[in-house]
């Protein structure tokens, strides 16, 4: 079970390098190679990709070959995983709209619990705590400009 | 006379409140990150990157090596009090640190620790300040096929030495080169890889794929992993002194430790972790009681903790003198640099000799700091490494989103960060070692630039680098690693020096 799951997201992997590797190269002759004593703007591009291709391959073919094998990620894991990244990608689109202040006591208070802080007063105290910190920071010490959204 | 001069302006420099308070809170937070098992101090650097741009670049400068520097002072504290090395750095120091502390000797161990960081941290920044500025000379006379194959020859070390697999270590290195050349080309002005989108113009900033390979992955990898609540062992003040048996066996092994570590600091690769794996190995091979090794010899703690420290100084020639990082925080150093229009290179000593002196005076200044922050507060440091990451992550997420936001408001950043984070961290599970990756970024443009101007001196013959002395040798050198490295299994000897990248580089 274990096996198929990293034999199925690596070698995947390993196989894009190997496809991003040959369109990188096909990309730069697009460019224009032009030759070794004029190089053109896809000479340099073109054996970078062609070196991703390469490597990539034998990558490839020694993952195919190799039968050690541990599942990357727990059903667990998968989730905390997704929900933490789901957090970070929350605080994205709503940072501009609701203000970085709003956004980070809650995405603060989203990790807490994701994270298992155990309880409500300790995960609101980090997020407030935090969200005091940033704005201390980043706003009174930095003076540097950030959305402020609804709190204006 | 003149090095001495310029060196008093720098310590005149350095002495402003600013970059006192610089170099104090580099040193305070490289400590902390050092005691914490967790972050690294390439990510700490990577997330103070934003917050420099508000000094000099010296001031920014200081405070990145203080973090560096403080790690390697820190990393020791809960590799002896709690048996966990606070970064990668501090691993050999387990084996031998923390049966010290079972044998009440912890606090024999960290003041021992400490003077040894002290020295080798003083040699390392008298090498430092010896040759940088020779090597700046020499490197004068560089042109691009030199600097060409100087990075062919530390691409090809690098890949060897930060990978378990080589091959995994050449993908990330030639990846990173790629990422470097998406955005318009500064030399023809071509755009490249933009799929006709306006941001990605003027490429990919560095700064969002360090937070996120360094500082993201790192939250989620702490995100996935069980919290296990370290047992610190006390120490108090009173117990911080050595018994005179145990200075006079740690004197050699700090100076052994020191003027190695300094010298595996000028090779590519994590440095600082190879310099006391090879300390370590040195100073069991040279004892005469190597069976003490593993149960407490105080060799084992001195040495090792002494090399990683001078190792910092060592890594940071090459970045000075040539403007080539070797390692991961060095890459994140001259990614600084360029973010205050600082290039590193032999023409720092003509163009910017003051940025090279006053960092020289502002690290002879934090190396005391740091001795005289560890020594009495290292009871109060270790009780860091019981604060729970549920607690800490969640402000580390906020400052690594505020802070890569803060410097060009870019949400096109963010989600860079956030991307190349969730992808560092599947690629740190398979085993892709993200040094190489991040100095392949860094060095893309350079490599492009001396690679097409090699191409346009020679007209397009490549031979005509074999009439370049400098250039061939360094060629054969890389040549010659690479054949070693293949004919050494085949007469079933191991290569010593392959250490598997820690992911708190």
């Amino acid at each position: 079970m274990g096996k198929t799951a990293r034999f199925r997201v690596e070698t995947c992997f390993d196989f894009l390098m190997f496809v991003l590797g040959i369109a990188i190269a096909v990309m730069s002759w697009g460019y224009g190679f032009g030759s070794f004593g004029r190089p053109g703007p896809g000479l340099y591009p073109f054996f970078i990709g062609a070196a991703i291709a390469l490597f990539a391959f034998f990558i490839l073919l020694s993952n195919l070959r190799s039968d050690t094998a541990k599942p990357v990620l727990d059903r667990n894991g998968a989730v905390t995983l997704i929900l933490m990244t789901a957090t970070f990608c929350l605080w994205i689109v709503a940072m501009p709209l609701l203000g970085y202040v709003v956004v980070t006591l809650l995405a603060a208070f989203a990790f807490c619990k994701i994270m298992k802080l155990e309880g409500w007063w300790k995960p609101l105290a980090v997020s407030g705590g935090t969200a005091l910190f940033i704005y201390l920071l980043f706003d009174y010490w930095l003076y540097i400009d950030l959305p402020r959204g609804i709190l204006g | 006379m003149e090095a001495l001069d310029l060196l008093y302006n720098g310590f005149v420099n350095s002495l402003t409140p600013v970059n006192l308070v610089a170099c104090f809170v580099g040193a305070l937070i490289g400590t902390m990150v050092g005691v914490l098992p967790g972050l690294g101090p390439t990510a700490t650097m990577a997330l103070m990157l934003p917050f420099t741009m508000k000094f000099g670049v010296t001031t920014g400068l200081i405070m990145m090596t203080g973090v560096w520097y403080g790690a390697m002072y820190g990393g020791s504290t809960t590799s002896i009090l709690v048996n966990i090395p606070g970064e990668a750095a501090s691993v050999v120091t387990c084996l031998d640190g923390y049966q010290m502390c079972k044998k009440g000797r912890a606090g024999a161990a960290l003041a021992l620790v400490a003077t040894g960081s002290f020295v080798a941290g003083t040699i390392g920044i008298l090498g430092l300040q010896f040759f940088a500025p020779v090597l700046g000379n020499a490197a004068l006379s560089f042109g691009p096929p030199e600097f060409l194959c100087f990075m062919i020859f530390a691409f090809v070390l690098l890949s060897n030495l930060s990978a378990e697999a080589p091959l995994k270590g050449a993908l990330m290195i030639v990846f990173g080169l790629f990422l470097s050349t998406i955005g318009t080309n500064p030399m023809d002005s071509y755009p490249r890889f933009t799929f006709g989108t306006e941001k990605l113009m003027l490429g990919i900033d560095f700064l969002p794929i360090a937070m996120g390979l360094f500082g993201v992955t790192e939250i989620l990898s702490i995100a996935l992993e069980k919290y296990v609540k370290p047992q610190i062992n006390k120490v108090r003040l009173r117990e911080l002194y050595p018994s005179r048996e145990e200075v006079r066996r740690s004197v050699y092994p700090m100076l052994r430790g020191s003027i190695l570590g300094f010298f595996v600091g000028l090779l590519p690769g994590p440095c600082t972790v190879i310099s006391t794996f090879v300390s370590y190995s040195l100073e069991k091979r040279i004892s005469r009681n190597p069976g003490e090794f593993g149960h407490g010899a105080v060799e084992g703690v001195v040495g090792p903790e002494s090399a990683n420290n001078s190792a910092v100084m060592g890594s940071m020639v090459p970045l000075l003198t040539l403007g080539i990082p070797f390692a991961a925080p060095s890459a994140i150093m001259l990614a600084g640099l360029r973010m205050h229009n600082v290039e590193p290179g032999p023409m720092l000593f003509t163009t910017h000799p003051d940025v090279f002196w006053t960092f020289i005076a502002a690290m002879y200044l934090g190396n005391i700091m740091l001795l005289v922050l560890n020594l009495p507060l290292v009871g109060a440091f270790a009780r860091i490494a019981a604060i729970r990451p549920q607690i800490l992550m969640p402000i580390i997420s906020l400052i690594c989103l505020v802070g890569v936001y803060s410097v060009r408001n870019s949400i096109f950043d963010v989600w860079v960060m956030i991307v190349a984070g969730v992808v560092g961290l599947f690629l740190r599970k398979w085993k892709f070692p993200i040094a190489p990756f991040i100095i392949g970024v860094v060095l893309g443009p350079t490599t492009e630039n001396s690679l097409r101007q090699t191409l346009l001196m020679f007209r397009g013959d490549v031979s005509l680098v074999a009439d370049r002395p400098i250039s061939i040798t360094l060629l054969a050198l890389a040549a010659a690693f690479l054949a070693f490295k293949f004919a050494a299994p085949l007469f079933g000897k191991k290569f010593p020096l392959k250490i598997e990248e820690d992911s708190k580089l």
